[in-house]
């Protein structure tokens, strides 16, 4: 039986192989070559790609060259979700590599948001890292927290540091004696075909029989309409890092395990191929 | 940096009291026909309050962030659409004015349980507001707050409903002076509305007044006594 801490390193090292290519109608200087990246599931695309802009730069003119942006198959991707999410949101059941598009021009104003410097990643991390524990705790334990135990949770994930990142964020995972879990989950469940970005509520891993709750519960509970009884035919796929875990598993068990750096567990409902 | 969040002793604000507050705040926004209206979500039904409006916006006078010593207050930034120009600007003194259209969002946030205010501005010809014209056309007695921020900071985010970017007023410090203000008893202010209350504080950040005639209505009578 595997330990669940082997959970934790699988869920960090995943990786996606991707081939990046310029947009056609960039204005370029010569032609440019598509460039491959495996990329971290558990970070997000403007951290992870300055490599993929150097590339392309080289090739362009410094007036040709605007904030970057990436598209998958005509959708710009929104970079503050996490890499992970994207792809099991628009692409996990096509074949890899995953095909990004990158565009220095028109910035979709109505669809992303601005991105100037890492400083506004960070901020956006530790505002969702902030929210978890508001859920989890009541924020008792990251206000405990001193600033360095905030900015190496930032470095664990920025330098791609396994042990650098959970001696601290353990603290976050952890829960009085008393109590079987959490306060509430914090949790997102993402549609690529609603108008709504995600849903995202008060839920309560322990029943107050003191039954944990499932992932299945969890379901029921905040969207009944995706997953279908279990007589019809299960026409989504419920997805986390890319597998499918079942809906038996204890939601704070995932919480714990599961959960993206940011403390959310980003969960995507999808479409079941048909093959 | 810490955000206070609570014990028992602070003001929490459940949804469904949210909901009733911004009921009855669309409805005095509707006797004095001051444009806030309800909106609800098609698919799970939650809802926002939303308004929009024009305002004239002078475009020359970028307030330099550094210069705090410089006393604004001259220079009315906001300015509604139907107030007189004051005679400098109408001679031209310090320039071109466009109008920037307005709109504001206030929606619940179930995880910090207070409302939270979002807000985009563009250009009549669909060109939005940067985040740093929006922080440009603050006024200048409330840039400081927003520079040592992040307790009070703007930032942008996306909408939770509609999945697009907005500017969002930072919740983080809401609880604190909510309940300085109503945490004494809650008997005594039964009849204070929670969002006139919160929105009359954060909205003049961003240039969202409420006229004062919220306060002068009498609270209309109810069968949520409680209200």
């Amino acid at each position: 039986m595997t330990d669940d801490k082997d959970v934790l390193r699988d869920v960090w090292f995943g990786r996606i192989p991707t081939c990046f290519t310029l947009y056609q109608d960039e204005i370029t200087e010569r032609e440019a070559e598509p460039y491959y990246l495996l990329l971290p599931r558990i970070s997000y695309l403007t951290l992870v790609t300055d490599k993929v802009k150097k590339h392309f730069q080289k090739v362009m003119r410094q007036e040709e060259v605007n904030e970057i942006w990436f598209e998958y198959e005509g959708t710009p991707l929104k970079w503050h979700y996490p890499i992970g999410l994207l792809f099991d949101l628009h692409a996990s059941n096509t074949a890899l590599p995953w095909s990004i598009t990158v565009h220095f021009k028109n910035f979709p104003e109505k669809d992303l948001l601005h991105c100037h410097s890492k400083d506004v990643i960070e901020a956006h991390f530790m505002a969702c890292i902030k929210e978890a524990d508001a859920l989890k705790h009541k924020s008792q334990v990251i206000n405990e927290m001193q600033k360095k135990d905030h900015k190496q949770l930032w470095m664990g994930l920025q330098n791609d540091k396994f042990e650098q990142f959970w001696a601290i964020n353990r603290k976050l995972m952890e829960y009085p004696p008393e109590d079987n879990g959490f306060r509430y989950i914090p949790f997102r469940i993402y549609q690529a075909t609603t108008e709504r970005p995600f849903i995202q509520k008060l839920f309560r891993p322990i029943a107050s029989g003191g039954q944990l709750h499932t992932l299945g519960d969890l379901l029921k509970d905040v969207c009944p309409g995706a997953i279908t009884p279990e007589d019809g035919e299960q026409k989504t796929q419920v997805m986390i890092h890319g597998i499918e875990p079942m809906l038996e598993t204890p939601i704070q068990w995932l919480s714990e395990h599961m959960s993206y750096p940011d403390n959310f567990l980003h969960i995507s409902i999808i479409p079941r191929p048909t093959d | 940096v810490s955000c206070g969040m609570a014990g028992e002793e602070d003001f929490f604000l459940e949804e469904k009291r949210f909901k009733q507050y911004c009921e009855d705040f669309v409805k005095r926004s509707q006797q004095i026909g001051d444009g806030w209206e309800w909106r609800i979500s098609k698919d799970l039904g939650d809802g926002y309050l939303s308004k929009t409006h024009f305002q004239v916006r002078n475009r020359h006078i970028p307030p330099d962030l550094e210069e705090k010593n410089n006393d604004n207050t001259e220079q009315m930034l906001f300015a509604h659409v139907e107030e007189p120009l004051d005679d400098s600007q109408a001679t031209g003194v310090c320039s071109t004015e466009e109008v920037v259209r307005y709109e504001y969002h206030v929606l619940y946030s179930s995880s910090y349980q207070v409302p939270v205010l979002y807000f985009r501005a563009c250009f009549l010809d669909g060109r939005p507001l940067t985040l740093d014209e929006i922080w440009g056309s603050v006024h200048a007695s409330y840039q400081d707050r927003l520079q040592d921020g992040p307790w009070d900071t703007i930032t942008q985010q996306e909408h939770p409903i509609l999945g697009q970017p907005f500017f969002v007023l930072h919740p983080c410090r809401t609880n604190q002076f909510i309940s300085a203000v109503l945490g004494g008893s809650q008997e005594h202010h039964r009849h204070t509305n929670y969002i006139i209350l919160w929105l009359s504080t954060v909205g003049p950040v961003v240039g969202l007044h409420l006229p004062l005639s919220y306060a002068k209505l009498a609270p209309e009578q109810s069968t949520d006594a409680d209200l």
